[in-house]
């Protein structure tokens, strides 16, 4: 019996987390994790059970997406600990703040092959920014709150905390909620030198590009970006984790950057003779061949991570800081500056492009463009959208309409397929009332099927959006473009019936095939108050088009297969 | 460095950019450890790792706090 002034290891967990601000988590119990489970049970944090750990932790990093807050995920040791590992590279990846609490087995068996014993500290270092193994309940309190420190950023991203299950049992005393804690790390902020080097910088320039990333959405630095280029007039693009930060509508956004990015935004970023690449990384799919990227820009580079400075690309001037104090320092001088305004080349860069090339599907069949095209039409415009990865999410990333960073959720870095259910539970706890719809292809589905239970459990309203082309579609269209049309074992032909399936869940599910019922059909999945699927069986050759082919340049741009007639859709 | 299995992030990252070591010296303290590192390789890849160290070193740091 626990006097008043104690607690236990595993109660102690839950109160810093509620202390922390958790609300919700997500999880799946076991052995060594029981004692956390136990206090769970008479604790007012909500638990949401996932049917696979995967999943636990691609909800938690959903919830942090869509959310803007730390997501957690529990699992057991052994293989829960291990299950954890894409979820938690995800996150690493696209900078997510996720914590991963993991039960071990006690302290004494540890280090001797015990059951479901994994070295679970050493397998998740490269895979988070911290994986720490607390072996004395006396620090408990103290690395967690730690894991939330180091989780929340500067730069955000996942922390595992391993805990053996009698540390989890043990005697400790009691949070003492008034206790003083150290504070967040202070950020650094871009001196006075880079700043005017910047804006001397866009005084010279003619052609200037603005690429934003997703360290606009951590920053939370989103509106300052959209006043920064409405101040200049300044044309702009996105990378994928950067969607949804351009204001909804505005000429000047040019699309997507990269691989199969917008034309318009890939050629004026290859015209440009100065990049402000604000929060964003140069992943390769962004750069192509980094060599020749942007080759006739300065470039100037704001970014939280000092290390992201020149790691790709040559850069004129760094700007070291918190993105949000940056675009504000920086706004806020630009406006006591005479500046010039690029409304003139915003246009001419608006205009390189032209429409979306796509392939033209057999009469009558679905196309996989055509419907993300109807569903971004349809779909409310406050509508949080999580993809899985592949075609879909690729074609999705082209035509989304993300009115903010946090409605586009996507595995980016990672490009973890599976990720889409899951994320959307997560993203759908963060936002109880807002549409959430996650679209899926086939292979991505399957992986994650089982969270349809999740569903169906805690009544959540998630729509799945399934674009079925029976292929793994993405491999698929390189072994025709790129491997002489040699398709090994892309072919899903023998998919299931997923409208049974879901129906099987207690989940809404219909089928379309023809072209000409999907309106009908997509109003009737946008209109349900459930969670329900549309199951579109889509002709399965379509392409992804424009495509960058890897390592190459905006030059070498495809838009069609090569035997493949094309159209503008 | 306050948590030992840093060396083993260290080494996996200077194998994984494709540098080396050439001397490895550490000396344990009482809530801290100290250790000299050479590294070795290309000179990319060698301000890469030193910009990914400062990163670990800092989160090491926040974690002992």
């Amino acid at each position: 019996m626990l006097q008043p002034a104690e607690s236990t290891g595993a109660k102690l967990v839950l109160d810093v987390l509620s202390d922390e601000g958790v609300e919700t988590v997500f999880g799946y119990p076991g052995g060594a994790n029981m004692p956390l489970y136990d206090a769970l049970y008479s604790h007012p944090i909500e638990h949401v059970l996932v049917r696979h750990e995967a999943a636990a932790a691609f909800a938690a990093g959903g919830y942090a997406r869509a959310g803007g807050r730390v997501g957690v995920c529990f699992a057991t040791s052994g293989p829960g600990a291990t299950n954890l590992v894409t979820g938690l590279l995800d996150a690493q990846m696209d900078s997510v703040p996720v914590v991963a609490i993991t039960g071990q087995v006690r302290t004494a068996l540890m280090g001797t092959d015990g059951f479901q014993e994994a070295d679970v500290t050493s397998i998740m270092g490269p895979v988070t920014k911290r994986s720490v193994c607390v072996r004395d309940v006396k620090d408990l309190e103290r690395v967690l709150r730690a894991a939330f420190r180091v989780a929340r950023g500067p730069r955000p991203g996942p922390v595992l905390v391993d805990i053996p299950s009698d540390i989890l049992k043990a005697r400790c005393p009691r949070m003492d909620p008034f206790a003083a804690r150290p504070m967040p790390a202070s950020v650094e902020r871009p001196g006075d030198a880079a700043l005017d080097e910047t804006i001397a910088l866009l005084r010279a320039a003619e052609r200037p590009v603005a690429i934003v990333g997703g360290g606009a959405r951590s920053a939370n630095a989103v509106y300052l970006f959209r006043e920064l280029v409405a101040m200049l007039e300044l044309p702009h693009t996105a990378t994928i984790n950067g969607l949804g930060c351009a204001t909804p509508g505005d000429p000047r956004f040019l699309g997507m950057l990269g691989m199969h990015g917008w034309k318009a935004a890939n050629l004026a970023v290859n015209s440009a003779d100065l990049i402000l690449a604000l929060g964003m990384r140069f992943d390769d799919r962004v750069t192509g061949n980094p060599e020749k990227f942007a080759r006739r820009a300065k470039i100037v580079h704001a970014d939280v991570d000092a290390s992201e400075f020149g790691k790709i690309i040559p850069v004129s001037v760094a700007l070291r800081g918190d993105l949000r104090q940056t675009l504000e320092r920086l706004v806020r001088r630009l406006g006591r500056e005479q500046m010039p305004r690029f409304a003139g080349w915003a246009a001419e860069a608006s205009a390189l492009g032209g429409a979306l090339p796509a392939d033209r599907a057999p009469h009558g069949e679905l196309s996989a463009t055509d419907v993300l095209d109807a569903f971004f039409a349809a779909a409310p415009d406050d509508t949080i959208v999580t993809t899985d990865v592949g075609q879909h999410q690729m074609w999705a990333a082209q035509r989304q309409r993300a009115i903010h960073p946090r409605n586009f959720i996507t595995s980016a870095g990672l490009g973890s397929m599976g990720f889409g259910l899951p994320a959307a539970i997560g993203a759908q706890f963060a936002h109880p009332k807002r549409t959430v719809v996650t679209v899926c292809g086939d292979g991505g589905f399957q992986m994650s099927m089982a969270e349809l239970a999740t569903l169906r459990r805690y009544e959540l309203p998630v729509k799945i959006l399934l674009i079925d082309n029976r292929r793994l579609g993405m491999v698929r269209q390189w072994q025709e473009l790129f491997y002489d049309r040699r398709y090994s074992h892309t072919d899903l032909s023998d998919n299931p019936d997923f409208a049974t399936i879901a129906s099987g869940y207690g989940i809404r599910g219909e089928r379309v095939e023809d072209a000409g019922e999907l309106r009908d059909a997509l109003e009737r999945f946008l209109e349900c108050k459930e969670p329900a699927l549309l199951h579109c069986a889509c002709f399965p050759a379509e392409n992804v088009w424009p495509l960058i082919p890897p390592g190459a340049t905006v030059d070498d741009a495809m838009e069609s297969a090569p035997q493949t007639e094309a159209i503008v859709a | 460095m306050h948590d030992w299995r840093l060396l083993e992030r260290i080494v996996g990252l200077t194998n994984r950019l494709g540098c080396a070591y050439t001397r490895v010296d550490v000396r344990a303290g009482e809530a801290h450890y100290h250790a000299t590192i050479d590294f070795v390789g290309p000179p990319d890849a060698l301000r890469r790792l030193d910009a990914q160290l400062s990163r670990l070193l800092n989160d090491d740091k926040e974690m002992s706090r």
